[in-house]
């Protein structure tokens, strides 16, 4: 029995030419600790899934459900990081984890004040805490909305795309910092996290969920990675089951290779 | 040996040092004083370029007032009636004929409180309309309806209502005020971006937290903007309508004069209703920049 368990879940929404099903028949069972990548093609639900892990979407059919509770709503044992890193451009890069926290915790002021000094210091952004989100670079931002979602202290980090907007270096280092917290706290946060990089997914997770393309789309494959950690991003893409996975995702996403594919032909 | 050589070194170097820190302090001031020439510059060709506008602008009028052998009055003559005007703005020798400073504050006076009245109802109803599809559904029709109207044709009704010239006139004032507010503030409102509404979800905000952190905040910029436009139409029709309604004010201050053949004081009590809107303009700008930020 995992720690988070989606039993049978599916999705649909009404249109005025019917009902629209975005995915169904999701089961997927989570353990407590584990990182988990879902990927698949635009469109093809991941966000839905998330949002219904998230709880600001109620599932049409099945459950999510967390140590054997079924949620309701969204809720702080889910730490949500967004796409967009949706801070609050009016609020300081403080008050945009404060009112998070004083939100979502019940202890006092100094308590809160500390926690959230506490996650600013752990994601190196202490000293630019009174700068407003326009001042900060989009990895800075998203280190900021890193800390928010682990300032809430919750069980599940839901991370939507995390580092889809970022630069390649950014990204790397962003990885890595993601994987650094995820030591701090004795690797005991479950993470779910969505993305469309194969190299991004077999680098963090310990499993990756491939969806296959929508409209009604569902889990058509569940990869075990299988690299030692701590992984070392150099040394991982030399091993042999690296490769392999790669090669078997990239089958998985892809449908053609080349434009030759396509029906084209180079003339000589 | 070796101590005596690092000696010399950072004798040296604390001399480099020197000479660095006063170079970079000269270069500094430089600078400055470059970026204060620079601006002062700008400056005063914006300002040399006000006064060529201003000059064409009363040669044209020159012109004019020569082609209608002086039926309209010439610039200097213009000006040295606004000089003797603004010499003893205060004065009151009964009811028709008072300083034209008395006369402004009447008027400001007049569209301060039809514009605190209208946007007291507006900015609710706003927000109201722009949070609820169905609000919007009830009231959005009125607004459109009722939009297009000229506020002068309010003026009846305000007198049959109230039955007094001077509570019509801010009546009128007062529905001037309701709509440009009303329509940004709902469109400032509707328009609060998902992202935030999902931090909002996410995070478990109550409604007092949504309200003051996210609402307001998102929408004050939009609800500025709205008074701002208000404010300025507002302007616009308090002169109408102290013409119709007489007694004080700048309007009645302008109808009288005509009356009383005085272009002079016409065209003066135009540059000074020009320059209380812009100010009135200004002041809005400067707050609307206050409450704006950065996305």
């Amino acid at each position: 029995m995992g720690y988070l368990e989606i039993k049978d879940l599916e999705i649909s929404f009404p249109t005025p030419k019917g009902k629209y099903i975005a995915v169904k028949d999701i089961n997927l069972s989570i353990k407590k600790g584990e990182i988990i990548s879902i990927i698949g093609h635009s469109g093809c639900g991941k966000s839905t899934i998330m949002n219904a892990i998230g709880g600001m979407l109620t599932p049409t059919g099945g459950a999510v459900q967390i140590d054997n509770k079924t949620i309701k709503g969204s809720g702080p044992d889910r730490g949500i990081v967004f796409q967009n890193y949706s801070l609050l451009p009016w609020l300081s890069v403080y008050e945009n984890i404060f009112q998070a926290v004083d939100s979502v915790m019940n202890c006092s002021k100094k308590e809160k004040n500390e926690i959230v000094e506490k996650n600013l210091k752990m994601v190196n952004l202490f000293e630019h805490k009174d700068k407003l989100p326009g001042q900060l670079s989009g990895g800075m931002k998203q280190r900021v909305a890193i800390a928010r979602a682990f300032a809430i202290n919750p069980g599940v980090l839901l991370l939507d795309e995390p580092f889809g907007a970022l630069d390649a270096l950014t990204k790397g280092t962003m990885q890595l910092e993601l994987l650094k917290l995820w030591n701090l706290n004795n690797r005991d946060k479950t993470i779910i996290m969505i993305t469309h990089d194969i190299e991004e997914a077999l680098f963090l997770s310990d499993r990756i969920v491939v969806l296959n393309n929508g409209p009604a789309s569902t889990i058509r494959e569940i990869e075990v990675v299988h690299l030692p950690r701590p992984r070392n991003k150099i040394e991982i893409v030399k091993m042999p089951e690296y490769i392999e996975l790669r090669d078997r995702l990239l089958h998985l996403l892809t449908d053609k290779f080349s434009i030759e594919d396509m029906g084209m032909v180079y003339k000589s | 040996m070796s101590d005596k050589n690092t000696l010399t070194i950072d004798a040296l170097d604390s001399e480099v040092n020197v000479l660095t820190e006063r170079k970079m302090r000269s270069f500094i001031d430089n600078k400055k004083l470059q970026f204060i020439l620079n601006t002062l510059l700008t400056k005063s060709k914006s300002v040399f370029f006000a006064i060529l506008g201003l000059l064409i602008f009363g040669s044209f009028w020159s012109l004019l007032s020569l082609y209608t052998k002086e039926a309209l009055p010439t610039p200097t003559a213009t000006l040295t009636v606004l000089y003797e005007m603004l010499r003893d703005p205060f004065y009151d020798y009964g009811p028709n004929d008072k300083g034209i400073g008395l006369q402004l504050f009447s008027s400001i006076k007049t569209v301060l409180m039809g514009f605190l009245m209208g946007s007291v109802i507006a900015i609710p109803v706003g927000i109201l309309i722009g949070a609820s599809t169905i609000c919007k559904q009830i009231f959005y029709p009125i607004v459109q309806l009722l939009k297009p109207v000229s506020p002068l044709a309010w003026f009846p009704i305000g007198l049959v209502v109230f039955k007094d010239t001077g509570l019509a006139t801010i009546f009128i004032v007062f529905i001037t005020s309701l709509w440009s507010t009303l329509i940004n503030t709902s469109f400032g409102i509707a328009s609060i971006p998902q992202d935030h509404k999902n931090v909002a979800r996410a995070f478990g905000f109550s409604k007092m937290r949504y309200l003051t952190k996210i609402l307001v905040p998102y929408s004050l910029p939009h609800i500025i903007t709205g008074l701002r436009l208000s404010i300025s139409v507002a302007w616009l029709v308090i002169v109408a309508g102290e013409m119709l309604s007489g007694g004080t004010g700048i309007g009645f201050f302008v109808w009288d004069s005509w009356n009383a053949l005085s272009l002079e004081k016409v065209i003066s009590a135009i540059i000074i209703i020009g320059i209380v809107g812009l100010l009135f303009d200004k002041l809005f700008t400067f707050i609307e920049n206050k409450v704006s930020y950065k996305a």
